[in-house]
């Protein structure tokens, strides 16, 4: 028998898929790069420091140096590797083939995402003896520092997530922007922290001695856990045959999620800001997911819901996969933002915070508009919508540049197919608040009138190519 | 029960029609080709069989269990090999069965026992420690089929698995599929290459813009009659050939097609065999010497063309004959 005795260097507990991409990765040039220069540039740097005489100082910007190096790491180059993880598995095929084992796609996405975790966390482990040897040149703040480091390799977790799940969609132009728009995105953010001292400040943040910031870390944590988990939830409902359901489970989360945050609003007096941004947070991806979702109605995927006729219906007008029952999901979803609205009795009585989320719940059903309107073809629904999405963002850019320099600013009228441009009225003092809101609810219902109407052509559609197939 | 029972399948992709109320039975153990041109509907049936589509209406079952409803059963029963597919770089051949084998839920020494089967079987021992993404057409292929024989499929479901291959690669994999099917494996296979299939397969199904067209064995396609139902004879004679063309031109229901060196080629308008026996009677009767006369098999290429040319004329498919048991 041939000898076999290597197969044994990976436990069999390990998920396939992990293991797999462990021996690939762990053999990748990039992450050998990485890894290389991480130490080399850290090893450098220690060097020198030890080398000058202010020692106090020395160990803040040995501090600083370890964060960038690591940052750069772990928030730039190790999610970019995402980038292509599902893609270049549908580009060969093999995406199939492993749909056929007993992966679930489910499965495939997340052991691609805790591949490129684990190589991360090779890297934090490699950087904990730098860790050790700057603590003896004084002036740690041990604390901070560790919890900093920690939000670093979760928000790389969130981050590896975002692109793993976007790498299952088959456009190569959202694949070529992120690392175009990411990069030099984070790169000059993290150099403005580390030179700006904003880290300092951020550090002393992470200190654990102030309740608020204790309740911000938390909230940060919740959100980037929600974002990975959804975004690599996206990853695999497109590589997932179409008889695999992932948008139930995906939808009654964000509904148990908003119905929770409504209870919390009732009970305990939360800051309006951080209700707002949390609601944000829950209702984004939510919202993009359910509005990109493939028109095709698959029959099947009601059969597990019971025999219950209402249930059914509600199933099948809700939380069925494909975009008729996405259109409704996302119509509910802002009246459950609208009962949220006017439950705060902060949020219930600011005019400028109604007007906000109508903008924001405006601007992700722009793109689903077009989109259900102008493209013909299925493929590539998340590229377009998130094209379209940033198109939105640079016109509105471009408008409140332009509204700075012109005095007569009343053209931005000709604008309010794009719900974010009333933020820029908003903010501007010939504009009347209760007449924006009114065209803002105006523009928003007409949105809302027009996805209502694919979604009903949508299910006409699916109707009359089960009776076609069935006369014959 | 069959392996594989498709019944009233119907595919649309928006309004294109790509899989038209298909329909066909292949028992247990048996080899099936499955013949059509680009966009038939050959890939689309496969996918659907393999739980990677679904239809729009219809039923499929493999091994008696829907592939619709039960798709976690029916991918235990079958192994799937795709027209093409990639392997993975930093990979050698080795770690790429072993991650599938982990895939399909092997453990520790089961696992490895496995794979070595498999790699024995499929000649990849050589190849263990060669980097899966530097192999040649047929290697690749050769691998594909034994991650595709892994978890010991009782159905092989195989789309164009010859295409590419040099014939070197072609014989080899045609001798694989022989001695699976010779273990009692179920192949439903597709190709192009109508030769290849007639000589592995033991029932052909002919697919045509959605629609099956044909099921039968390649023998009786080979057999079968021309598009206006006739049937080709070789004719020999002791003397001179312009004996049999001269005979021929006086028959209504006989057409001379080829001057051969004892004889020609001749065809009959009809394929009823006691016809076939009346005309060599008369030749006999009417002086011709008759060394030899037997019926032509056409290649399975005419014979498919045949069958397109027939629905083209508006004459419905000839009604399929007996599976094979």
């Amino acid at each position: 028998m041939m000898n076999l005795s290597h197969l044994t260097d990976f436990s069999d507990r390990l998920p396939p898929m992990l293991v797999k991409e462990l021996r690939q990765g762990l053999r990748a040039r990039t992450f050998i790069a990485v890894f290389l220069a991480l130490q080399i540039m850290l090893g450098i740097m220690l060097l020198f420091a030890s080398a000058s005489d202010a020692s106090d100082r020395a160990g803040s910007v040995v501090s600083g140096m370890i964060f960038t190096f690591f940052a750069i790491a772990v928030l730039i180059v190790q999610p970019l590797r995402g980038v292509a993880a599902i893609a270049s598995e549908i580009k060969s095929n093999t995406i199939e083939m492993m749909v056929l084992t007993r992966l679930s796609a489910w499965r495939i996405v997340y052991g691609k995402w805790v591949a490129i975790v684990s190589q991360s966390a090779l890297i934090l482990i490699t950087i904990i003896p730098y860790f050790i040897l700057r603590y003896f040149f004084g002036g740690m703040n041990l604390v901070g520092e560790i919890v900093f480091l920690s939000l670093i390799f979760l928000t790389s977790m969130a981050l590896t997530a975002l692109t793993v799940g976007l790498s299952g969609s088959s456009s190569g132009v959202i694949r070529a922007l992120i690392p175009l728009v990411a990069t030099p995105v984070m790169f000059f953010g993290m150099i403005g922290l580390t030179f700006g001292g904003a880290s300092r400040n951020l550090i002393e943040s992470c200190s654990l001695d102030d309740r608020e910031a204790i309740i911000g870390i938390v909230f940060y944590i919740i959100s980037i856990v929600y974002l990975g988990w959804s975004s690599l939830t996206l990853g695999a409902s497109l590589i997932a045959p179409a008889a695999e359901n992932h948008s139930t489970l995906r939808r009654c989360i964000t509904l148990f999620l908003l119905i929770s945050l409504m209870l919390v609003t009732l009970f305990y007096s939360l800051q309006k800001e951080a209700v707002v941004l949390l609601m944000m947070v829950i209702v984004a991806p939510a919202l993009v997911l359910a509005l990109t979702e493939s028109p095709r109605i698959v029959p099947l995927h009601d059969q597990g819901v019971g025999k219950n006729k209402p249930v059914r219906r509600i199933f099948r007008l809700f939380l069925q996969p494909g975009l008729a029952a996405g259109i409704f999901f996302s119509a509910g979803v802002g009246a459950l933002v609208a009962c949220i609205t006017f439950l705060h009795p902060d949020i219930a009585k600011d005019q400028e915070m109604h007007l906000l989320i109508l903008a924001l719940f405006g601007a992700f059903l722009l793109p689903a508009v077009v989109q259900s309107f102008t493209f013909k073809t299925d493929a590539q629904r998340i590229a377009n919508y998130i094209l379209l999405m940033v198109g939105s963002c640079i016109l509105t850019v471009i408008l409140a540049t332009l509204s700075q320099a012109i005095v007569n600013r009343e053209f931005l009228w000709l604008f309010v197919w794009n719900p974010l441009v009333f933020i820029i009225m908003e903010s501007r003092s010939e504009f009347d608040g209760p007449d924006l809101l009114l065209a803002l609810l105006i523009v928003n219902a007409v949105f809302i009138i027009l996805l209502f109407i694919k979604a009903f052509m949508v299910m006409k559609a699916h109707r009359e190519l089960v009776s076609r197939s069935a006369i014959k | 029960m069959s392996a594989l029972k498709v019944s009233g399948l119907y595919r649309y992709f928006g309004n294109l029609q790509a899989v038209n109320g298909v329909t066909f039975e292949i028992p247990h153990g048996s080899v099936c080709g499955f013949v059509g041109a680009n966009g038939a509907g050959k890939t689309t049936t496969m996918r659907i069989l393999a739980t990677l589509d679904y239809p729009t209406h219809g039923a499929a079952e493999v091994c008696g269990i829907n592939v619709v409803h039960h798709p976690a059963e029916v991918r235990r029963l079958i192994g799937w090999m795709p027209d093409h597919f990639g392997n993975y770089e930093h990979m050698t051949v080795l770690e790429y069965l072993d991650f599938y084998a982990r895939a399909l839920g092997y453990k520790g020494k089961e696992r490895r026992e496995r794979i070595h089967e498999v790699m024995e079987f499929t000649d990849l021992v050589p190849l263990a420690d060669r980097s899966s993404s530097k192999l040649s057409k047929g290697m690749t292929q050769r691998l594909g089929l034994g991650r595709a024989l892994l978890h010991d499929p009782q159905v092989l479901i195989m789309d164009e698995p010859a295409a590419g291959l040099d014939p070197k690669a072609r014989i080899e994999l045609k001798h694989l599929i022989r001695v699976l099917a010779k273990e009692g494996k179920t192949i439903f296979i597709s190709s192009h290459i109508l030769s290849e299939l007639g000589e592995m397969c033991d029932s052909l199904l002919f697919i045509n813009q959605g629609r099956i067209v044909h099921h039968g064995d390649a023998e009786s396609l080979r057999r079968g009659s021309d598009t206006q139902g006739g049937v080709l004879y070789d004719v020999r004679v002791d003397g001179a050939p312009d004996s049999l063309s001269d005979w021929c031109i006086l028959q209504s229901n006989v057409q001379f097609l080829e001057a051969r060196k004892h004889g020609g080629r001749i065809r009959l308008d009809t394929e009823d065999p006691a016809k076939a026996a009346d005309l060599l009677a008369r030749m006999v009767k009417d002086g011709l010497r008759i060394t030899e006369f037997h019926r032509e098999e056409r290649n399975l290429e005419d014979a498919f063309i045949d069958i397109l040319g027939r629905l083209d004329a508006g004459q419905s498919a000839v009604a399929p004959p007996p599976l094979p048991e």
